[in-house]
């Protein structure tokens, strides 16, 4: 019995994942309602983005330094925190912050209107609640989560540089040297493909647990969780996966 | 014209309507009665295809709807004017942009000609003077009137339909949409209203389904409600005896 409650799930989260996605390219287009979301997604996690960045950066670093030192191999510090932070960390860092900021505000925002009849309102006046509610949300993660990503990766290098240059006294001219080093296109299209699925997973899965929300505050409780675990199951899990494609066809030998 | 036809549903393995049927016109004012969790609202949903039935009929002008899609279901709530309990106005949306919601999504009217066409819905309800103000700054009778006013903003409405749009209420507030109710039942416009409250179905219904586990124990008019001898309907009358 759990088992087809499991497929039926699973086919229900494809539907409404597919027909968010048909929403971008059929009319009538929620232009404002997207932007309205972009604001809330994009600039809303600006700051806490900018936070986690850093601090990531600079721990990255501190570590690597430590490690590299004992073994002499200091200078390459600036080269593994910029290919750590590009091609894996930054990608997965934004992904979990957005996941906890926007994933779990969307899959909460959704639930309580559910509660408070506001979607039933929707399909009375005669409008899709999936165009009008799940496609904005799609598409501002699809857009907002990659942008917040080079944000991140561009933070994090600088943080990772204040603890290179002003704490492991290693020269900030070969640090640079060495980010621009690794700065090259198959690092690049490794780290910036992530964020777009990222966004998406995020953003269906946080809008189909909201839309099923049941059972007043309780059941709210348990579509927020849901949203905010499943987000980042399927984030570390499609990380592994992106990863050993984007690898293979870059042409990178493990 | 709304039949139900020996309609059954159940949520959660929990039966709410058993073998249900009857019949309603759209110029009927009628007053579906009951206990609550006893399928009144569900009714209501059923009739606007939001839910489907397990089992029986819902015709809706001579269509059933039950095997309607989403988008052929559109034409069907176009009918009516739904107003649900506590208005499930869009609480990110502050009163005119609620009331106005329909008008942009349906019309090409110009920024002046929406807020003239707002400004005059709020002031059938009256409650013109709370434009600007966000849902969680209304009380709850001017939440309940702001959601007629948006839902008479969508379409021509053939009937309305009210779920519980007295229920926590002080008598004041419950007696003006009482009469809002009656007013925009004038011109020959009927509707259902789906409450517990006896004094208010009394007030504006000319026509009483009683439900009790989920099957229609009365259907009839005033004079017969007064007369039903079901114990349930005779604990209903009380609160009528005690109002009076």
């Amino acid at each position: 019995m759990r088992i087809k409650e499991i497929i039926n799930d699973l086919q229900d989260y494809y539907l409404l994942a597919l027909q968010g996605l048909a929403g971008m390219f059929t009319r009538p287009f929620y232009f404002r309602d997207a932007i309205e979301q972009m604001d809330y997604a994009g600039a809303g996690s600006f700051p806490i983005i900018i936070l986690v960045a850093l601090f990531i950066g600079m721990a990255l670093s501190l570590q690597l330094s430590a490690e590299f030192g004992r073994l002499g191999l200091k200078m390459y510090t600036g080269k593994a925190v910029g290919i750590t932070v590009i091609r894996e960390i930054g990608p997965v860092m934004a992904a979990l912050v957005f996941t906890g900021r926007v994933g779990a505000g969307m899959a909460s925002e959704l639930g309580s209107m559910v509660l408070g009849h506001q979607v039933d309102s929707l399909r009375v006046f005669g409008v899709d609640p999936v165009k009008k509610l799940v496609t904005p949300r799609l598409i501002s993660s699809i857009i907002m989560l990659p942008v917040l990503t080079v944000i991140g990766d561009a933070l994090s290098v600088f943080g990772a540089y204040y603890i290179v240059v002003f704490v492991s006294n290693q020269s900030g001219h070969l640090y640079w040297q060495s980010i621009r080093d690794v700065l090259i296109f198959e690092n690049i299209i490794a780290g910036s493909v992530k964020p777009f699925i990222f966004g998406f997973l995020i953003a269906s899965i946080s809008c189909y647990s909201g839309l099923m929300t049941r059972g007043g505050a309780a059941g709210l409780r348990k579509s927020t969780t849901n949203a905010v675990v499943l987000s980042i199951i399927s984030i570390i899990i499609s990380d592994f996966a992106l990863t050993r494609i984007l690898l293979y066809i870059l042409g990178f030998s493990v | 014209m709304i039949i139900f036809d020996h309609v059954g549903f159940s949520y959660n393995k929990r039966s709410v309507l058993k073998d249900t049927s009857f019949l309603i016109d759209y110029n009927e004012r009628v007053a579906i009665l009951g206990g609550s969790g006893e399928g009144k609202t569900t009714i209501l949903k059923l009739i606007l295809g939001l839910l489907k039935p397990d089992s029986g009929r819902i015709m809706v002008d001579g269509e059933d709807i039950t095997i309607k899609t989403e988008s052929e279901l559109r034409d069907v709530r176009m009918k009516f004017s739904m107003v649900f309990q506590e208005g499930a106005l869009f609480d990110s949306l502050n009163v005119k942009e609620n009331v106005a919601f329909c008008l942009r999504e349906y019309t090409k009217l110009s920024e002046e000609e929406l807020d003239r066409r707002v400004r005059e819905l709020l002031r059938v309800v009256g409650v013109e003077h709370a434009l600007d103000l966000m849902p969680d700054e209304l009380s709850g009778g001017m939440h309940r009137r702001v959601a007629i006013a948006r839902s008479l903003a969508a379409f021509d409405p053939a009937m309305f339909l009210y779920d519980e749009p007295t229920s926590g209420l002080d008598p004041v507030n419950a007696d003006t949409i009482c009469r809002l109710i009656i007013d925009l039942s004038r011109d020959n416009k009927g509707f259902i209203i789906v409450t517990h409250k006896v004094y208010d179905a009394m007030r504006v219904a000319g026509r009483f389904v009683f439900l009790r586990e989920g099957t229609v124990i009365f259907d009839g008019n005033r004079e017969m409600l007064e007369q039903a001898t079901v114990p349930e309907i005779q604990i209903f009358m009380r609160e009528l005896q005690a109002a009076k």
